[in-house]
This record gives C-alpha cells, structure tokens and sequence, in this order.
C-alpha cells in the first residue's frame, strides 16, 4: 500500500485537468462522476494507506516517496518528494474523507448551475493542492501548494462572477492573505539560506543545533511563517477577509473556509514546531494572536444576522483555538481540535447551506424560523454539529478537543491565567452564539416559506458528517476519565508531548468550571432569544448597548480602520500620484528599449552592401579586440 | 577504411544514400506522396542507427573525424530535426507551383553536411560539411523560385555565406601556416608547448570566428538572418533554425576545447561581448517585430547568445548545458515554425501577425502548441525553455560570469514582450483573420498536427520531468 502515495494527489489532479479541458463538453452527469469520483478513489486511498501505516508502522514513523527530482543543477536539487507521517495522515484523512462528502453533497447542490464543470474542476484542484500542501517534503513543493490552496480559494469565492461584490470578496481575500504569503515566503527564503536544503526535515534536524533558543533569526523567521499562517487562518490581524469570503457556494465555505484551507496555519506552525520551540516569544506570540482572535471573533458572531457569517466569525474564533494550543505547545491537542472541528463546521456550512437553498437563498437567521419540524434531517444534524460547536459537556465532540486546550491553556509550559481566562469566555461566547443560531433559525414561527427541500445527495452527507461530529471525540478522552489518548499517542512521534507547568493543576476542577460556563452560554442564549426576546428588544433601545452591538456586528471595526489607516491612504496618494512618478521609470524603460529597436532597426535595410560591410565591421572589431589585448 | 569505421559512420552513409536513393524514385517518376514517406523511412533509419551505434563510441577516424557521446547526440539531434521538418514539407509543398521532388535530396544533403560538421576533427572535413551544407542551402532558400523574396534572399545568402567562407579559410590558412596542422588535437598540443601564443594564430583565431559567427548568426554577423529566415519557405526556415545551425555549434565548441581557447583572456573578451551584443541585439530587434518569421529570426540571435553564456565559462556543466538548451531550443523552434507552416496557404506564408488573430478561437490546438513554444522561448517553468536557461544560468554563474548572468536575465525580460505578445493576439477575441482550411490533405494534414502535439507534450515533459534526459546528457562526454 505504501507505494500508493502519489496516487493520493494524482486523482484529484487528473479529475481536475479531464474536467477543465473536457469539462464543458461532457454531461452533468459524467462531470458529477469525474469530480466526485476522484476525490471519492483517493479517500478510499487514503484510508488504505493509513490503515497499512497504522498496522506496520513504517520506520521511523515516517514514509517518503521520491516520484522524481525536478532537475539537479548545482547542487540545487528540488525534488518532487511526498512525505507521510502522523500529522500528514490526519491531514489528508481529513481533506479527503470531507472532502469527498462535500463533493458529493455539491452534486446535489450545485445541480442547477450553469458552471457545473467548472466548479468540480476547481473544486478538484483544490484538493490537489491542499493534499500537496501538507505531503510536501520540501519547502518548494509546500509553497505551490500553499499558493495553489490561495488561488483556489479566489476562484470559488468569486465563483458566481456575475456580482461586483462577490468579485470584491475574493479579491479582498486573495490581497489579505498574500500579506501573509509574501511574509511566509521571506521566511521559507531565510530557511532555505540558512540550512542550504529544501528539504523540511533536514531543516527540523539541524536547527537545534544552527539556532541558539531566542536567538533573533530563529524568531524573525518563526514570526515571518506565523505571519503566513494567519493571513491563511484568518487570524489577527488578517482576520478580516473570512467573514466577506462566505460570498462563495456552501460547499467551498464548508471545504476551503472551515474544514481545510483556513486550517493550514495551523499544520504549518505543527510542522515547523521546531523553529517555534527555539523562539519562545514567537510562540508566546502564537498563544496570544489565537487567545485575542478566539474572544473577539466570538463577539462578532454574537451579533450576526447572516447565518454564514455567524460560522464564519466561529470559524476564525475556533482556529483562535487551534493557534492558543500551538502557542502553548499542545500540540497534539490542537491538531485534534482541527480534526473535531473539520467534522462538524463542515457539517454546520453544509446544513447551512441546505436551509440557504430551501428558502430561496435567504441568508438572515431573522427571517428564517420554525425550521425544526420542515426541515428534520436538517434540523437534527444541525443540531449536533451546535453541540460540538457549543462544546456541550460528555456527549458532543467538540467537548473533548476543546476542553484539552482550556485546560492546557493554563496547565501547559507556556499557559497563564489571562490566556485561560480568554479562552474560558471564548467557550462562553462560543455556547451563547450557537445556541442564539440554533433558535433563531429553528424555533420559533416560520418568517418564509420552503421551497424545495434537499435531495439524498445532500442529506447523507450531513448524517455521516453528525455521526463524526457526534463520536469523533471519544477517541481521545481527558487524563481524569478514561484516560484515553489513542489520538495523541498516534501524533507524538512528529509532535512533542506537551510538557506541563511546575504548579499542580487539579483537571476536575477545570472541566467542571468549562462546563458550567458552556451551560451558561446556552442558557443566557435560550433566556434572551426564546424566553424573553423582550427583554433584547428593550436592551436593544439603549444607545451604548446599541454601539457595541454595532461595533461587534462590525467585526470590531477592523475593516474600517484598515480603511482608513491603509485603503485610504494609497488611493489617496495614488490620486495624487495619477502620473505616476515610479511609472516614468519603467516609462522610460520602454521608450528606451522601443528607440533603441528603432535604432537597430536601421540596421536592418535589406541591402547587401550594408549587410557586407556589417561583416567587415565585425571583423575589424574582432581583429581590434585582439591587438589591443 | 576498415569495417568498424564504416559501421561507426552508418547515420552519415546512410544520408548519403538516401540522396541518391531519393534521386532515382524522382527519376522513376514516383508521386510526391511516395518520396515524402520514402524519405521519411530513410530519415527515420538514420536516426535510429545513430543510437545503434552509440555502442563503439568513442570512436576516430584519424585524422578527419571523431565520434563521441557529444557529437553523437548533436547528430542524433540534427536527424531529428531534418525529419520533423520532412514531416512538416509535404503539406506545404504540396501546393506549391514548383515541382517538390528535389527538395528532399536537398533537404538530405544538407542534413549530412551538417552531421559532418558535428563530428570533425580537422578543418578539412570542417569545411567539406559546411560547403555541403552551405551549398544545399542555396538551393533550399530559394526554392519557391516564384516568390520576390525568395530570390533575393538565396542571393543574399550565396553572396555573404561565400563572403563569410573567404574569412573561414584564410582564418585556418594562418593557424596551419603557425601551426603546421590543420587537426583540432594536434593544434592543440602544439599550443601548449609555446609560452606565447603567436599573433598569426590570434589572427587567424579571429578571422575562423567570423565565418563561424556568421553561420550561427550571431552579433554582428546577424544582419542577414531576418531577410532570410522571412524569404525562405517556412519548412526551410526551420531547418536553418535548427539543424544547420546545431552543427557548427558543436565544431565550435569541440575547436575550443580542443586548443583550450577558453585560457585566452582575448578570446574570451571576444566571446562576451558577442555574446552579450547577440542577446540584447537580438530581443531588441525583434521588440516590435510584426512578421513572425523574422521575430523567430531575431529571437534565434538572441538564443545562441544564451548559448555564449554556458560555453564561454567550460566548466564541469558546460557540455551539460549545452546539449539540454540546444535540445531544448530545436524542439520548441520546430513547434513554432511548425505552426507557421500549417497556417502558410498556397500564395504566402503565415508570416504576418495578423494571421494569428484570434487563432485560439478557431483552431484551439495549433494556438495551444505555440502557446506553449513561446512560453518554453521566453523560458518560463515548466517549460523546457526554463530548465535549458536555468542550467545555462547555472554554468555562467559557476564560471563567474556575473555580467554574462545578468544581461542575460534582462534581455530575457526584454524578450517576454514579444513571446507574450504572439500570445495575447492568438486569444485576443476580435475579428478574425480568414484562415483558409486545408481540406487537400486531410491525412497529411492531421499527420503534421499531431507530430506537432507531440513535440508540444516533449516540451512539457522536458519541463516537468527533465532529469531522466539530464542524467543522459550528463554521461556524455567529449573525447
């Protein structure tokens, strides 16, 4: 099974090109069968070769498969190399396992469009990129696959090209994470300059032994690579494209803006670990942009009418999640959460979406409602995925991932009380927002009329991805009870054990406080939306609650004070500057360039005197060159 | 001449025959047909006897010929070139007023001249295959006899190629009169064992190079290729882009390497500024070029003057080099010249870039294979256009040749221009050029396009996967 690695990408990849250069010549039908299909195979792929990694472990933990070298020239040798390991294993399960229920619920979804062909073969290519994102043995083959994820992303953002602002979305999503490539990109320089491979492993071998811990280098390039995984998770302070990201179809916010792409800051500062452990203020600074982003995005979902942004904003917030175990050093705690909260935010957008369909693309939760006995498969499904979301204690999922890293975000080497104390509310706001989603959409008097209710293709999807949401969760239960780490055992040769602080730290007491505090969000949801909604109405008549309301509803204003401070500002200087000064430079360039072809043109007469002289004159030349030597 | 010797010289005999051969079927009055599949077979048997007899190399024929890894591939490379080239004539000939019979033997004589280019040794057989193939040349530029341009461009060609021979081989006439040798070894060892190198022979050096300069058009004996690249039939164009120019390529650089000219800091001087001169001359001249032909023309210049950058430094990676971009660079100017040649109608060639207007619109596969030949000239990745000048780059830079490096990258920038600019008219969505179809010879005509396609997904592959054919190249050697 092992030598059947490059076929993982290759499906997708093949899907890809049959559809773009067939695409549009084939059937609805065929182009269904291609796209779903070939990401279909490289799950069931997927699922062979982990299964053949964890019955026989390979040596070392660790499987390379050189498919060729690209060239060797100079001793620069980038090579076309995949390399699985336990974190990559969790990764391409994840990628293609929902993946491949997502394609398969597009099928269904994305029946009607006119662009079917297109979508699968973006959608595809998509894929392959991801999965070479993270099977990437070097530096080389992990950028294109990072950059091919970004491209992707803007293609499906602005999938229904037809409205300006869907356009706007993913241009604004494409410049804001590109901040965070170009910085990522000086990092992979420095990194490639310093150690003289490509290869990541040998990167991570020498490094102890180049870098001193905290020495400058080892924090400015861990910095630069936690720049480019923000501006890809959508993390302070590049946070703000995410939410206008939701421009594009259910299935890609469900795929690349949930459960994939906007993780891959997170496998990057797991894989690279080793350069954030030499620089503790760089993972000081992991732990606190994912503590800051987790509370502030939860606020902002709070207040949400749209029910994408709503998952949106919990998007950024659960990944804020994600980037405070890494900064803590839990590793293995946050790739766990990755994979929990893949489960059931896909299972959230795809549901979502569903109910966006049936009621003829109405977006906002407040003219939705009474959804509960209409919609029941949707109903139940989604359901669940809120009690992952909400973290709702001992059943759901996302209890167990998440109450790892709260506990870890005081308990762990790198944890205190303000990161915990961030974290706690988080979880607060967390169970709030879900439950004030839950009612509102279905609870409640139905405010618009159903259309057609969705098809198996898209109900199936949902149930097995609930049935995940739901049990995923037990294969790593918390040290007091159970003390089941089947997870964590699986990553610990690729990640570090998390090494706990020196003071006692008593489990029980945390879980039981993370819990009453979930509860509380819930119920202060259920009092406020379902109880007494009057009482909102009245809070909502004075003018303070209102401004932070707005300021909230607003992302915290992010958007405006990038405006001001940066948008602004270069339109601003560009008015000024409308004949461009730079531009004269490269102006001149052309002029230059285009006289001198006149010149030489001359040259070019087409009688045989002036060619024959040309031959002389070279001659002379050469001779000159000669006896002047 | 013993059995091996003939049997090391197999590809060339068999050229030779396949001349007289081709002869007698004209003689015998065989259709068009018949003698363009003919020489095809016979193109096809010289070519693999090349690799047949790969197995006796390194192989002399004292004193007039060698045969080693190199000159092997450079003959290997030039065949090939000839037959893509004899795959492409049959449609555009085909139409043609002037009876299309004798092109063949032409095109097979010149293919042997320029194979006995790439394995001598000595200046006799030197200018016994450049006369070869400089005579067949004559004849093969002015072939459509009826066109204006035609005429005059074999004028121009007889008149500065004989010119450029009268420098050649007063420049070998005073390296034999210091030397007393006119083998490439021999001259070699004599050289070292003077502590000064003689003017006569620096003189001699110099005047050899504007003969050679002039076949391989380079600065500033570039001046005719324009007019005749634009006068030639198009299939002509491309064998004078390529295979007779590969040839010369070789004798130069085994001439070089045999008598050490790369520990002449004259020599060198004089190599860098041609081959400087030759990039930014080339680019610039075909700036804002508008007849395609001629752009390939100019482009060529600039081409062999990425060559200089690889050959001036002759070091480890040099041969390496050498032999990947000159690979690389026949293969995607045959595809180019290829499409120029599907796309010539019966009254002219498809020169003007008018014609490509729009062209991706109608025919989605010929805009495609230029497509990809002018991203693999301009050298962008994944083309193999990016690895020939990537190792080019490489071999400068390990030379120390930070100024050849640079210029050349520049005059790269320069040339984007007009490689994208062919791009971007063959998608621009305006009205369209009429493009008469070819429906005489649907078979022949689909033949071509696939020959093309193929050559397209070589250049892909050479791109993507280039190392199978770099660990190739890189076994073989130069005795």
């Amino acid at each position: 099974m092992d030598n059947l690695l490059w076929l993982i990408p290759a499906l997708p990849l093949v899907g890809a090109m049959l559809l773009i250069l067939i695409g549009n010549l084939l059937p609805k039908t065929y182009v269904a069968i291609i796209g779903v299909g070939s990401i279909t195979i490289s799950a069931i792929v997927v699922l062979l070769t982990g299964y053949s990694f964890l019955s026989s472990p390979p040596e070392g933990g660790q499987l390379t498969q050189t498919l060729w070298v690209w060239f060797e020239v100079a001793n620069f040798k980038p090579e076309i190399t995949l390399y699985l390991d336990s974190l990559s294993l969790v990764f391409i399960f994840v990628i293609t396992f929902i993946g491949a229920l997502i394609h398969i619920y597009s099928a269904g979804f994305m029946a009607e469009d006119k662009d079917y062909s297109r979508f699968f073969a973006c959608m595809n290519l998509f894929v392959f990129s991801m999965l070479i994102l993270v099977l990437a043995d070097n530096l080389l083959l992990l950028y294109l696959g990072w950059e091919g994820v970004g491209l992707c992303s803007y293609l499906l953002i602005g999938f229904w090209h037809e409205s300006h602002a869907n356009g706007y979305a993913a241009r604004k999503a494409f410049i804001i994470t590109r901040i965070g490539d170009t910085a990522m990109a000086i990092g992979l320089f420095i990194l490639f300059y310093q150690f003289g491979t490509l290869s990541i492993n040998g990167i991570l071998q020498s490094a102890p032994n180049l870098w001193p811990v905290g020495s400058a280098i080892a924090t400015a390039t861990a910095l630069l690579l936690l720049a480019g995984g923000a501006g890809k998770s959508a993390q302070l302070p590049l946070q703000t494209w995410l939410p206008d990201a939701m421009a594009g179809p259910s299935p890609v916010s469900a795929l690349i803006h949930a459960a994939t792409m906007v993780t891959a800051g997170v496998y990057l500062i797991a894989r690279m670990h080793v350069i954030f452990e030499l620089s503790p203020a760089a993972q000081m600074t992991v732990a606190v942009i994912g503590a800051a982003t987790l509370f502030i995005a939860g606020f902002s979902a709070l207040t949400q009418h749209d029910i994408k942004r709503v998952l949106a904003y919990s998007t950024i917030s659960q990944i804020g999640y994600m980037f405070l175990a890494l900064g803590v050093g839990a590793y293995s705690a946050a790739i766990f959460h990755f994979m929990i909260h893949a489960f059931f935010k896909a299972l959230l957008f795809l549901a979502a979406g569903a109910v966006i369909e049936a009621l003829h693309h109405e977006h906002s939760m407040f003219r939705m409602g009474g959804l509960k006995d209409k919609l029941p498969v949707v109903f139940w499904t989604f359901l669940i995925g809120c009690a992952s979301l909400a973290a709702l204690p001992l059943i759901s999922s996302g209890f167990y991932s998440k109450d790892q890293i709260l506990w870890y975000s005081w308990a762990a080497e790198g944890g205190d009380a303000i990161l915990w104390v961030l974290a706690l509310s988080g979880a607060f706001i967390t169970a709030a927002y879900t439950t004030r989603m839950m009612i509102l959409t279905f609870w409640g008097e139905s405010k618009t009329e159903i259309g057609h209710k969705p098809g198996k293709l898209m109900t199936i999807p949902l149930v097995v991805l609930a049935f995940f949401a739901l049990f995923a969760g037990f294969i790593e239960l918390p040290h007091n009870f159970g003390h089941f780490t089947l997870f964590s055992d699986l990553l610990h040769p690729v990640l570090p054990e998390t090494r706990l602080g020196e003071s006692e730290t008593n489990e029980w007491i945390f879980q039981l406080v993370a819990a009453t505090v979930t509860l509380g969000g819930i119920s202060l949801a259920y009092y406020f939306y379902y109880k007494q909604p009057q009482r909102l109405s009245n809070l909502r008549s004075s003018g303070a609650f209102n401004r932070i309301y707005d300021f909230w509803l607003s992302g915290w204003g992010f958007d405006k004070i990038y405006d001001t401070l940066i948008v602004k500002p270069v339109v601003y200087l560009a008015n000024i500057n409308r004949r461009d000064i730079i531009d004269q430079i490269y102006n001149a360039i052309t002029s230059g360039t285009t006289a001198l072809y006149r010149l030489l043109s001359f040259t070019q007469s087409g009688s045989l005197r002036w060619y024959v002289m040309g031959l002389i004159v070279g001659a002379i030349l050469i001779l000159t060159i000669q006896i002047m030597l | 001449m013993s059995a091996s010797d003939f049997y090391a010289l197999s590809p060339l005999l068999l050229l030779a025959g396949s001349s007289v051969l081709i002869m007698l079927l004209i003689a015998v009055r065989l259709s068009h047909r018949i003698i363009q599949i003919s020489s095809l077979l016979l193109f096809a048997i010289s070519l693999y006897s090349t690799v047949f007899t790969a197995d006796i190399l390194p192989y002399r024929i004292p004193p007039l010929l060698i045969f080693d890894g190199f000159s092997s591939f450079i003959t290997a490379l030039i065949i090939f070139s000839s037959l893509v080239v004899n795959i492409l004539s049959y449609v555009y000939f085909d139409e043609k007023e002037e009876s299309p019979k004798e092109y063949y033997v032409l095109l097979f004589l010149c293919t042997l001249g320029s194979c006995v280019l790439a394995i001598s040794n000595h200046f006799v057989s030197l200018f016994l295959g450049l006369e070869i193939l400089t005579v067949g040349l004559y004849a093969l530029i002015a072939y459509l006899r009826g066109r204006n341009h035609s005429i005059e461009a074999g004028v121009k060609y007889l008149v500065l190629a004989a010119f450029s021979s009268a420098f050649l081989l007063f420049g070998m006439a005073l390296i034999y009169l210091e030397t007393g040798t006119m083998n490439f070894s021999e001259i070699g060892e004599r050289l070292r064992t003077v502590d000064n190198i003689p003017v006569i022979f620096i003189t001699g050096l110099g005047m050899m190079l504007v003969g050679v300069g002039f076949k391989l058009a380079i600065f500033p004996f570039h001046m005719w290729t324009a007019d005749i690249y634009q006068g030639s039939p198009a299939p002509v164009t491309a064998f004078i882009a390529t295979a007779s120019k590969g040839g010369m390529f070789a004798v130069l650089f085994r001439f070089f390497a045999s008598i050490q000219g790369f520990n002449f800091p004259e020599i060198i001087t004089i190599l860098s500024v041609v081959a400087i001169a030759s990039m930014l001359v080339g680019n610039l001249l075909a700036l804002r070029q508008n007849n395609v032909k001629r752009i390939l023309a100019y482009s060529s210049i600039a081409h062999f003057g990425y060559l200089f950058v690889a050959f001036i430094p002759r070091n480890a990676i040099s041969l390496e080099a050498i032999s990947f971009y000159l690979l690389s660079y026949f293969i995607t100017t045959l595809t180019a010249f290829g499409i120029v040649t599907l796309l010539s109608v019966r009254e002219t060639d498809a020169e003007d870039i008018g014609r490509y207007k729009a062209l991706f619109w109608q025919h989605p596969i010929l805009a495609c294979v230029l497509t990809a030949s002018m991203l693999s000239l301009a050298g962008i990745p994944l083309t193999a256009g990016f690895i020939g000048k990537f190792y080019v780059l490489a071999a400068g830079l390990q030379g120390g040749f930070w100024l050849l490096a640079i210029i050349l990258v520049l005059s790269s920038v320069i040339g984007l221009y007009y490689y994208l600019r062919i791009i971007t008219i063959m998608f621009s969505k305006e009205e369209h050029a009429e493009i008469i179809e070819k429906k005489a010879h649907p078979g022949f005509y689909v033949a071509s396009s696939a020959a093309l396609v193929i050559l397209t997904f070589v250049i892909l592959l050479l791109g993507i996967y280039p190392d199978a054919v770099i660990k190739l190249l890189g076994g073989f050697s130069m005795s």
